[in-house]
Parts: structure tokens; sequence; C-alpha cells
């Protein structure tokens, strides 16, 4: 009798197929505050460095920002905040501490991939173009 | 012209366990001395994963370090910070309203479950029973997802600061977070009654790896793996700290000792977390924001030390935490974890299973390298590599 019942488990169990998400074919939904890919707004940061400071990975360096971009005039040293995803443990300080409230966040956690992920498209695309370009 | 050869055959064999994978994926060596099939010597050889934390903490901020902390062990990492950010409080002085207290505990509450979770899953699979591994690991993503509804992750919570924590909670999050354990809890149970049941599991753990009241005591082992020899150790119940003092839960105590006890006790501590953390749910309180804002956090520390415990998972975990007052850094970070504690006081209790019963012992610990990487050079006895006559370990071991 338990041998008849576990036959029907197995062949239930067989015929539902895999019970694990079949991730990446299959989406794999986050809550939406999950804490995933982040970046500064350029249009708010100052460039102040208290993140870079405060990152208890290291994983953010401040850099200037490249000619051809209107840069805010409250970063008067035209530098801004470059996440190396790589190093990043997605812990949110920098998120916390900025005194511009500057970063945008997201629960993008697909960052995987062949090139090094870093913040700066993503940042500077916060910027308008000089000369509308 | 014609020496005679002699052809040396020990009697004791040495068989090394590890470092790649022992019985978990983490580094740990075990040095097996087997006669046949019976151990009858362990040394214990740590330091293959040692990343030099403490030393880290000291040269950066007290801030910054609730999340070095955390990445101490990534399955107890609420507790690391917890215990830390708790040192830091005693330090300035601070006390956090009671929502985040409670808040806490629920942190901590879920993280024990799904450390237990893996914990015995190791165990079924270190056993031969690889299907119960795969379903245990199936649904311990409920807590997993509960953890990231609270947390905003599902493993680095990164969830416990100074004042506070990082997010609170709102009503809708409650509610799932209280679907998830209502949907987990029959779960527990079920696979409770499986180790109580299954034949394959109570035959590979059942009088093994026994560890007598006064060896748990002897050893000064912790958690888990004491209570499961009777020995009601457990830091919620005697320090009362963050809001346990207003929770109803109950010590879990087994006196069989052996690894069956052991996963029984987890199971059982399993269940009286979601029995705590349902509490946490009715019972929290709205007295305050939760939530400090972490840009006004005070970045002067006086000078003192401070000494706190938390129950880990895996058993009682101390932080001494000192301050010199000059600058940003602490002056010293000493960590002690219970892991470190069990297993280097373990080799006792593999002696005279055999070596198929290892991985089920090793397992039935709960071991968490990682965590337990403070110091580099450990050794049981004296330490060196020595032959050993067959009579003199028969007598010593």
């Amino acid at each position: 009798m338990a041998k008849l019942k576990l036959l029907g488990l197995s062949l239930r169990n067989f015929l539902k197929g895999p019970a694990t998400v079949e991730y990446p074919r299959v989406p794999a939904p986050v809550e939406p505050d999950y804490r995933g890919r982040h970046y500064a707004d350029l249009r708010k940061c100052t460039g102040c460095s208290v993140c870079a400071i405060e990152c208890p990975a290291n994983a953010i360096e401040m850099v200037e920002v490249p000619s051809g971009y209107e840069v805010p005039a409250s970063n008067r040293r035209r530098v801004y905040p470059l996440i190396d995803y790589g190093k990043c443990v997605f812990c949110y300080r920098c998120v916390a501490v900025c005194p511009f409230s500057a970063y945008v966040v997201s629960n993008e956690y697909k960052l995987a991939g062949p090139e090094k992920p870093d913040s700066g498209p993503l940042s500077l695309d916060t910027l308008s173009r000089v000369g509308g370009g | 012209m014609g020496g005679r050869k002699i052809v040396e055959v020990p009697v004791t064999l040495e068989v090394p366990v590890g470092p790649q994978h022992p019985a978990l994926h983490e580094p740990l060596l075990l040095r097996v001395y087997a006669e046949g099939e019976e151990i009858v010597r362990v040394e214990v050889n740590t330091g293959y994963n040692h990343r030099g934390i403490e030393k880290l903490c000291e040269k950066n901020s007290f801030h910054k370090n609730v999340f070095i902390i955390g990445r101490v062990c990534g399955i107890c990492n609420t507790v690391h910070t917890d215990c830390y950010v708790r040192a830091l409080e005693h330090l300035l002085g601070i006390e956090p309203c009671r929502r985040a207290l409670f808040l806490r505990v629920l942190a901590m509450e879920l993280e024990r479950i799904h450390s237990h979770m893996l914990a015995n899953a190791v165990l079924a699979l270190n056993v031969g029973f690889e299907n119960l591994f795969m379903n245990i690991m199936l649904d311990r993503e409920r807590v997993m997802k509960a953890k990231e509804v609270l947390t905003g992750s599902r493993v680095m919570a990164d969830y416990i600061i100074v004042g506070g924590v990082r997010r609170g909670l709102d009503d809708d999050k409650r509610d799932k977070i209280a679907g998830l354990l209502d949907a987990l809890a029959p779960r527990l149970e079920y696979y409770k009654r499986v180790f109580e049941e299954d034949e394959t599991v109570l035959k590979r753990t059942i009088d093994v790896g026994k560890a007598s009241r006064l060896d748990a005591v002897r050893h000064s082992l912790l958690g888990p793996v004491a209570r499961a020899s009777g020995v009601a150790v457990d830091a919620r119940a005697s320090e009362r700290y963050d809001a346990y003092g207003e929770l109803d839960f109950n010590v879990v105590v087994k006196s069989e000792g052996d690894v069956w006890a052991r996963a029984m006790v987890r199971w059982d501590e399993a269940l009286e977390a979601v029995r705590i953390a349902r509490q946490v749910l009715e019972k929290l309180p709205s007295d305050g924001n939760p939530v400090p804002d972490e840009r006004k956090l005070p970045r002067k520390f006086p000078a003192g030390e401070a000494y706190t415990r938390v129950e880990a998972p895996r058993g009682e975990l101390t932080y001494y935490v000192v301050s010199d007052g000059k600058g940003p850094n602490p002056y010293r970070v000493k960590i002690r974890t219970p892991s470190f504690n069990n297993i280097v006081n373990s080799p006792f209790m593999f002696v005279g299973y055999s070596v198929a019963d290892l991985p089920a012992i090793l397992a039935s610990l709960d071991p968490c390298i990682s965590c337990m990487e403070r110091v580099t050079v450990i050794d049981v006895e004296n330490g060196a590599r020595r032959s050993m006559a067959l009579r003199e370990l028969a007598g010593g071991a």
C-alpha cells in the first residue's frame, strides 16, 4: 500500500515538471524596493565625495565629468561618483549618506555580463550635453 | 646484495578530509587518523579562509564597520551586525525605540530559520538523502523571500544600524511576511516529521557523534550542539537583549546528544523562531520612527569599551569593541564566534565512529568556516604530525 502511494507521488511529481524557477528563461521577480543597481543623478550631485568616503567596499571613485556635458554650478570640481558594480556590495550606504539625496535606486539585479559594469553611462545620461548634442 | 626489504604498513592511516569542501562548501581540514574504518583521532586545522576582518575594522570608521561586520558570515549577518551595533550603542549611550528593537528581532529570527534549514539540509545531503536537501532548500526560499521583503536583500541584510534599523515595515509588508510564515510553518513541521520517521535519516544519525552533557560543558560547546546535549544555554534567554525580554519563547533542549538530537533541536528552534516572528508581527509597537537618519548619526565616539553577546543560529556570539575616543575608527574589535568554539573543540566527537559518519557529525555541528577564521594557527593538542603506536592511541584517545 505504502509503495503504491509512493508510486503515485513519484508519478505526480514527474508530471508536474521541475520545481525550480528556470531563470533566466523565466523571470525571477524581486521586491520593488530590493537593493539593486543605483547611480548618482548628476543634476543633484555636487561632487562632495561623502559617498566615496563612506563606501565600505571602496567601490566608489570620484572621477571627472568628461567635457561636452553641462554640469550644475554647485559641482565646481566637475567630479562625479563612479560605482564599480563588481566591487559594490549593495549595502546602499552611499544612498543613505548622500546629503543631496542624489542617488537613483532601482531593483535591477541582472548585472552579470562580459564587460566591466560601472555606473558611468547611467550617471552621465542624467546630464544634458553642451550644445544640445 | 639481496638486502632485506622492509615494507612498513601503518596500522593507523591518516586520511585528510578537506580542506576542499570537507562536508560543506567551505575550507577546513580535518586530519583523520583511522584504523580500518574506525576513527581514532581527529585534528582540526583551520586558517584557510582568514581574511583579517578584525584588522580591517581598525582601519575603517565605526559606521563603515557595520557593513564590514555583516560580511564576517553570510548566513548569520544580522546577528553579527546586531551584536556590533549594540556595542556601539552602549558606547554612545543611545537606546533605539522599541519598534526598532522588535524589527531587529524579526530579522534575526528569520535568519535563524533559514540558517537552521540550511544546516539540516546539508545534514540530509551528507547522510545521502539528496532529495531531502533539495526539498528543504526549495522551502527555504520562502524565508529568504520574507527576509527580502523585510530588509531589501535575500541574504546580506545590512538592516541594523546604530539607533535603529534601515527600513520600516508597513502593513503590506507585514501581511506578506505573515503569509510567507504561514506557508512555511507546516513545511517545517513536515521536515521535522521526516527527520523523526525516515529510516535513512535515523540510521545515519541516531547514536552517532555523541556528546554527553559533561562533554558539552567540558569542551564549552555552544548553541544547538550544547542544547542537544542537555545544556540549556541560550543568550536570548539569559541576556534578554533587544526585544527578547518582551517575547515569549522556549529554550529547546534535548538530552540525547547525538547528530539526530542536534537536527531536532534545529527544527524545534526553527518552529520556535516562527512563533517569535509571529509574535513580533502581532505585537509590533508604534512608539517612534525606527529608521534613524544615517547622515545625522554621531561621528565621534567617546573613549570606552563594550562587550556584547547575542545568540547566533550557531550559538553564543560575542563582540568586544574598544574606542580610544581619539579618531573615527575603533581601537579594537574582537569577535568570538560560536562555530570556532564548536569546531576546534569537536575532535572528541568523531572518535570511535566510522569514517563514513564523519560528514554527518561535521554537518551536525553546523560549521561556518568564514565565521571562525579569526586566528590562523589552531591545533588540538600539541599540533605536530606524529605517528603513534596503536596502544598509545587506544589508551590516549
